[in-house]
């Protein structure tokens, strides 16, 4: 306990300088405004900015870029709340109950209440991920191979089952990203593979490029074809940013339930912000007392929700700062950020560089701090934002897409890979494929391919290593269970439908 | 799945087959043709020597998972109803993808061989090539208003030159440099 509270200590004084308290409050602004634009993401903007990284110290890097992650979900509600657009895909939910509160000229105690809720969690989060890290560290050097490879099966798994739409199709979106993922020189022997010849292609297809085609490019694609949005922003009507004793009362709970399901699908690989405030508005809508207030202005369908995606954005910092491996796409480029100043993520991070890893814990509380400051009395400034139209942004945004891929290598293929898998993310929608699966595949594929020949190496080629090892075959069990479980109400469903049809 | 199809006359008899959920099926179509061009991709690839693995194992087994999965797709996309296919836009993405593409080959010159003709484009410079495809952007969109996006490209060039040029200082040539 002793040890915790010197190494907050440490990360305290670490976060508390004041050049770091700087980057603090860029990350949080960057990402307040990221999450109030629509069609602006997360993924997309940390990709922008890893170039910007490069001058930067690694601790002040880190920090602003996990500001962005977390300040985007206090943004998002912004949004959602008072335009009726979600501003980010972890605020989407917000928006049913959220926007019929300002309807009904309550914008303010549930921007509130949003804060409010997104900060307790987030302070909640910010120790978790202190008290988590070292024993977690601990089990992580306890792992060889057989087990890394069954914990990133079982990520793989719940991106799967934690996906939106079909199961099968997700399967297909992990199996496609595992395949792309081989692409480049082979680890063991150098070959190259898959590179049709192309020297473009021997290093591999970078991650980067491939976030940002699938979430820049061909979101940007997919709003020029909806038609343009009518943005009725309510203003004039948020007064009173008070929320009232009851308004308290009631979130109190699902702020509580909030961030106490946020964190744990946060932690889960697979999971992260999105899944989070999905679940919490399904648990807060199972618990109500009355169901059918929500989605009429219900608070709790606010406070659940945007606690939930705060408590996740953080938490998803403990598989990436414990066992090295990303839970989620913003992870990913995180990863990206560190292997640029460095740094490998993994057990070794908190001996090797405690500066780093509790700085940048202590950093998500000032964080949280400034971003309750920034969003509630300062709202005024970012709604004017929203008047901005699309027709100014979109450009903006790719020709900043544009440079910032070709920045940080150089290289005009890169930017022409992100074009082609804009268009890939574009026909994948159209097609009800979720792009995420794919992306997070993408990520753990080299990682997977390493530990699984490592695995049959150090087993001389036998494949029950992977059960007969314990840990590995609880992880194994597990995945399997999650999946049998995903399959089954599919299959069932599509009986009924036949059924049904049948019936016609 | 082949046991959906003879449960459900719906449209019984009704042959040739009628593809009752074309998203699916030539969503799965298209990644198992994703799969068969790695299988080829790779198959210069050594495989397995014993035990330990060669650089063309693990791309063949995704791409045989993902034929499989990809093929079952499809499948049921011949036997249980879906949605239609979308239509697709094709101004949008070619104009977007046209903007990303002229800014990659111009920023710092290009050359490539057309059907064994040397082409070679000029190296334009940040401020030309951000404003080009800033303006080739605009096109995409649905309404058009020239003169505002005229000085938004030209703010949103002055921005990226000021941030990436001088104060992150990355080595892009600011101005066309011709031969």
């Amino acid at each position: 306990m002793s040890d915790l509270l010197s190494n907050l200590w440490l990360g305290f004084s670490i976060a508390g300088h004041p050049i770091n308290l700087g980057f603090c409050l860029l990350g949080a602004l960057v990402g307040t405004l990221v999450g109030v634009l629509p069609g602006v993401g997360t993924v997309a903007t940390i990709a922008m900015l890893l170039p910007i990284t490069f001058g930067l110290d690694p601790v002040g890097a880190l920090i602003m870029l996990a500001g962005i992650y977390y300040g985007a979900q206090y943004g998002g509600s912004t949004t959602s709340i008072l335009v009726n657009i979600p501003g980010e895909a972890t605020s989407v939910v917000t928006c049913l109950d959220g926007h019929e509160m300002a309807k009904q000229g309550r914008a303010g105690a549930a921007l509130a209440i949003a804060a409010i809720g997104s900060f307790f969690a987030g302070c909640v989060a910010t120790v978790l991920v202190a008290a988590l890290g070292q024993p977690l560290t601990r089990v992580a050097l306890e792992f060889g191979p057989a087990e890394y490879f069954s914990l990133m099966l079982l990520g793989l798994i719940f991106a799967v089952v934690l996906a939106k739409g079909s199961v099968v199709k997700s399967i297909a979106m992990v199996l496609a990203g595992l395949l792309l993922s081989t692409v480049g020189s082979d680890l063991d022997t150098g070959a190259g593979r898959m590179t049709l010849g192309l020297p473009e292609l021997l290093d591999g297809i970078g991650f980067t490029n491939v976030a940002m085609g699938l979430f820049g490019f061909a979101e940007i694609i997919r709003n020029l074809e909806s038609s343009g949005a009518n943005r009725e922003i309510i203003e004039g009507k948020i007064k009173g940013l008070m929320p009232t004793r009851q308004d308290l009362k009631d979130s109190s709970w699902p702020i509580a339930r909030g961030t106490v399901l946020g964190s744990i699908l946060g932690i889960l690989p697979g999971g992260g912000a999105v899944v989070a405030s999905f679940a919490s508005y399904t648990l807060e809508k199972r618990v109500a007392k009355n169901p059918k207030r929500f989605g009429h202005g219900a608070i709790e369908g606010v406070a659940g929700p945007e606690s939930a995606n705060n408590a996740a954005a953080q938490t998803s910092f403990i598989p990436l700062l414990t066992l090295g491996i990303p839970p989620n796409a913003v992870m990913a480029l995180m990863v990206g950020a560190m292997t640029i100043h460095g740094i490998v993520p993994g057990p070794q991070v908190m001996t090797k560089q405690p500066d780093l890893f509790w700085g940048m814990i202590a950093s998500m509380w000032f964080g949280n701090l400034m971003l309750i400051i920034i969003n509630l009395p300062m709202v005024g400034i970012w709604v004017r934002l929203l008047r901005v139209p699309y027709r100014i942004l979109f450009p903006s945004i790719i020709v900043f897409c544009c440079i910032g891929i070709y920045s940080i290598d150089n290289s005009p293929s890169d930017v022409m890979i992100a074009a082609i898998f804009g268009v890939l993310g574009y026909l994948l929608v159209k097609h009800d494929f979720e792009p995420a699966p794919l992306v997070l595949a993408f990520v753990l594929g080299p990682l997977m391919e390493d530990n699984l020949r490592r695995a049959m190496l150090i087993a001389r080629g036998d494949m029950s290593v992977f059960v007969t090892r314990p840990i590995s075959g609880v992880l194994i069990f597990i995945s399997v269970t999650l999946l049998v479980l995903a399959l089954l109400p599919m299959i069932r469903k599509r009986r009924d439908e036949v059924f049904v049809e049948s019936e016609n | 799945m082949a046991e959906d199809a003879k449960s459900s006359p719906a449209s019984g008899g009704n042959f040739p087959l009628r593809i009752r959920g074309p998203r699916e099926f030539y969503g799965g179509l298209a990644l198992v043709a994703l799969a068969v061009f790695a299988l080829w991709a790779s198959s210069d690839l050594a495989g397995m020597r014993g035990f330990s693995f060669g650089p063309g194992t693990t791309p063949r087994l995704f791409a045989w998972l993902l034929i499989a999965v990809g093929g079952g797709i499809a499948i049921s996309g011949l036997f249980v109803d879906g949605p239609p296919l979308e239509t697709y836009a094709l101004r949008g993405p070619a104009l977007v993808v046209c903007a990303i593409v002229v800014f990659a080959v111009t920023i710092r010159g290009f050359r490539f061989s057309f059907f064994g003709f040397p082409v070679r484009i000029p190296e334009l410079g940040l401020i030309v090539a951000t404003f080009l495809a800033y303006m080739i952007s605009v096109l995409a969109g649905r309404e058009i208003r020239w003169l505002e996006s005229l000085i938004a490209g030209a703010v949103m060039t002055a921005f990226c030159v000021v941030l990436f040029r001088y104060l992150l200082q990355l080595p892009f040539p600011l101005w066309p440099a011709f031969f």
